[in-house]
């Protein structure tokens, strides 16, 4: 059997599983996705809580993830007596929680988990610890180039007026001054059902699993979150910063309908071709990431090279993504590196709670299963994504040796 | 062994998925065991295989040269197709494990049968493995919490060197000498395999059924190995370290398991303000329960109290209920531990490596839940006969200087 015959195998193989309905029909019906994975040794319960900077106030940066840890803080001694992990994430459009926990105690787990969410109120100790870890870590990430870097792009690209121009996780500055009376008002505001998706990944029973779940998000409205469109600034944008190395990020806006596993393979591709190399031996780094969005999505790429070689590299970017827009790569080469490329994807998925992650996000924002489009994807649809993509909201951070002031300072 | 007891900490496989089937072992043609977990969720598989292999007398450290001077090739090759290869050598076996599509799984198998082939030997291939041994040497005295470990591990096990040999051992690793020590070393029929992931177990079976033949040639001249009994360097801490561990060769290992979690949650309680690690190490050469505590200066004598009487407190606070507990949360752990396939590979092939039996992760996975008071008060008195063995490290003097 070829190996093309069998990657088909295997996806078709999962398609045995219970599908996942489309995610139109899941909201209208309940906000749980379960995928049963027999053979799977732990359950993950991804939730996902549309709560971010766009319900805070500027003043209040921060205040979304700083009410997530607040809410779970109280729960943690029970997860740990049940052997359950618990990690929350802030995205600029949700909170996330993930959950693993064996199968004998994944329901009691997750129950926990959605009483602290949704009925217990902000507990005052876990507040003022809460506040005080969170922001002396925030004082601690502040100081990194790569997260000045993270904050001057989100600026750039989604305009001084957006919100999502702000941190999920805040400020150190203005977490310091959230209060209790803040973060209960939000508890109460967002972090309800409605604006709530969930998924269940690993050896459960479906039917059981989504009504463990529905208990609490059933008869809920959903609550599509809102994200103003992004308006970004001129680019390129230049600043000024204390560093030896000059930091460039290019973020690529694409369009709702292109296929974002061909995308994630256009960034691998295009860093690829700027990492450190024989001839490339001025790159300190280089990486690529997509976030994908409801509205669309983002391929934003990423490299540090030494001061005086900024304007070089900044060009070098766009070629490295823009040659792949030219023409659909022959049959060879494309097979040679979407083998790679499939190998890489999967194994990103090689925990049950990466996949929860993933289902979860297909529910909340749409979309088809990653693994279906990694089956379909070919060369042409990987000129189809280089081609849709947007021109670039460019930024540079670093000491500029050229003599010329940051032109944006 | 470290690697092996953060494991046991940890983690195996669920009870109820494994298909497993022994091979009969025909010389030098097919592995000797085929152990398959099949788990459909993911079209990715994890192959580990293990060589049980003592390193040659007088060669400590042969079995990871080995592996070291392969890896660069191995690597090259799985990330052909994404994949990911980890070398690891235990106090059991030389293991190579991959990590890619199940679609690949012939690709990758053959990556693995490659490993078995006599390995090439440049001199610059092998002053790199070399350098990576000597450093791998260095890095298990270079924090206090390591510095703990290889002494106890020393005195608990003396006939066991470090993975990565030693330095008179090291001076012994001519090209020459690496061809003889392979041969000294390989048998197909001590090949095993552990596949995790979406794949069959003919189709696993298929891809090991022909490995490399033994080969032939003289084996290393038996040598003696010495070791310096005292440590490289002294240990540098601001705390205060302690060491405890107790053979336990003759125990259930089910049990020990248990008790080191038991004991690690008992001493967490009378200790909040210090580190507190118990292991269960367990290797073909026996079992050991090692404690591993950190204290502030001001809390070293009462910590140096407390662990030196952990065995009698512990049996003085148990009951039926926190057995339970302990074992229930020692199987949790094991299923979180193993929800990565490579992992799964990993504890599922450990357990076939020590015991030789295709099921042995999933027996003690459920002799774990049959652990009971009774066995954890015996395993207690039994180990608080013996003498244990004792590192103790104290802290450093801290000069303050002000500017």
């Amino acid at each position: 059997m070829t190996r093309a015959l069998l990657f088909r195998a295997a996806l078709a193989a999962l398609a045995t599983l219970p599908p996942s309905l489309a995610p139109g029909a899941l909201r209208a019906q309940e906000h749980v996705v379960v995928r049963p994975e027999p053979g799977t040794p732990v359950v993950a319960v991804e939730v996902l809580v549309a709560a971010g900077p766009a319900e805070e106030t500027p003043e209040q940066a921060g205040l979304a993830y700083l009410t997530a840890r607040v809410a779970t803080a109280p729960i943690r001694p029970i997860l740990d007596s049940l052997g359950a992990h618990l990690t929350v994430q802030a995205h600029k459009d949700a909170l996330g929680f993930t959950l693993t926990a064996a199968p004998d105690t994944w329901q009691e787990a997750s129950r926990t988990l959605l009483v602290a969410l949704f009925r217990d109120p902000a507990d005052s100790l876990a507040t003022v610890r809460e506040r005080a870890a969170l922001r002396a870590e925030l004082i601690g990430r502040e100081a990194s180039p790569a997260d000045a870097l993270a904050r001057e792009v989100d600026a750039a690209v989604f305009g001084p007026d957006h919100p999502w121009r702000r941190p999920a996780a805040g400020f150190s500055t203005t977490v310091e001054k959230l209060t209790l009376a803040d973060v209960d008002g939000f508890i109460r505001s967002y972090l309800v059902p409605e604006r709530t998706v969930a998924a269940v990944v690993g050896p459960v029973d479906a039917a059981a699993a989504r009504e463990h779940l529905a208990a609490f998000l059933r008869g809920s409205p959903w609550q599509a979150p809102r994200a103003e469109p992004p308006a970004p600034v001129e680019s390129p944008v230049r600043k000024e910063y204390s560093s030896i190395t000059a930091w460039i990020a290019a973020s690529y806006p694409f369009p709702p309908e292109v296929d974002e596993e061909a995308v994630r393979m256009l960034g691998e591709l295009a860093v690829e071709g700027l990492s450190f190399g024989p001839s490339r031996r001025s790159v300190y780094n280089a990486r690529a990431e997509v976030v994908r969005r409801a509205e669309g999505g983002e391929l934003r790429i990423q490299i540090v090279v030494p001061p005086r070689e900024v304007d070089a590299w900044a060009g070098r970017i766009d070629e490295a993504v823009a040659r792949y827009a030219d023409r659909a790569m022959v049959p060879s080469l494309f097979a040679d590196r979407v083998r790679r490329f499939r190998g890489l994807r999967l194994r990103e998925l090689d925990t049950p709670e990466a996949r929860a992650q993933e289902a979860a996000r297909e529910l909340f924002v749409g979309g088809q299963g990653r693994l279906a489009d990694l089956e379909r994807l070919d060369a042409e649809h990987l000129l189809a994504a280089a081609r849709a993509l947007r021109p670039a909201t460019l930024v540079v951070l670093g000491p500029f040796v050229d003599g010329a002031p940051a032109a944006n300072d | 062994m470290l690697l092996l007891a953060l494991t046991l900490a940890a983690g195996t496989a669920a009870a109820d998925t494994a298909a497993l089937a022994p091979l009969p072992a025909p010389a030098n043609a097919a592995a000797g065991m085929v152990a398959v977990h099949r788990q459909p969720a993911i079209p990715i598989v994890a192959l580990r295989l293990s060589l049980l292999a003592d390193d040659p007398p007088g060669y400590a450290g042969a079995g990871h040269l080995l592996q070291h001077l392969l890896l660069p090739s191995l690597r090259e090759q799985v990330q052909r197709v994404g994949g990911e290869v980890q070398i690891t050598r235990g106090a059991d076996a030389v293991v190579y494990t991959v990590v890619g599509p199940a679609s690949e799984l012939d690709y990758l198998a053959g990556v693995l049968r490659s490993a078995l082939r006599q390995p090439p030997v440049g001199e610059a291939q092998l002053v790199a493995a070399q350098r990576e041994l000597r450093d791998e040497r260095g890095a298990e005295w270079e924090t206090a919490a390591g510095h703990v470990r290889a002494l106890l591990r020393g005195r608990l096990f003396p006939d066991e060197l470090s993975p990565a040999g030693t330095p008179a051992s090291a001076e012994r690793f001519t090209p020459e000498a690496v061809q003889s020590l392979w041969v000294a070393m390989y048998r197909p029929e001590r090949v095993s395999v552990v596949a995790v992931g979406d794949v069959q177990v003919g189709r696993v079976r298929d891809a090991f059924a022909r490995l490399p033949a033994a080969p032939e040639g003289g084996a290393a001249e038996a040598l003696a190995d010495t070791v310096v009994a005292a440590p490289p360097a002294p240990p540098e801490a601001t705390r205060g370290w302690i060491g405890l561990g107790w053979s336990a060769a003759d125990a259930d290992p089910a049990a020990v398991t248990v008790a080191a979690r038991l004991l690690r949650d008992h001493l967490r309680e009378r200790l909040p303000s210090a580190s507190v690690e118990a292991e269960h190490w367990w290797t073909r050469q026996g079992q050991a329960l090692a404690l591993v505590v950190a204290a502030q200066p001001a809390g070293l004598p009462a910590a140096r109290r407390a662990v030196g009487a952990s065995l009698a407190s512990l049996g003085e606070s148990l009951d039926a209920g926190r057995v339970r507990a302990a074992a229930a949360g020692v199987r949790r752990d094991m299923l979180f531990y193993a929800r990565r396939p490579e992992r799964m590979a990993d504890v599922v092939g450990q357990f076939i490596d020590r015991a030789g039996q295709a099921d042995a992760a999933q027996r003690f996975y459920a002799d774990v839940e049959r652990v009971d008071e009774d066995a954890v008060r015996a395993l207690l008195a039994q180990l608080a006969e013996r003498t244990p063995a004792t590192v103790d490290v104290p802290p450093q003097k801290i000069i303050n200087r002000t500017p």
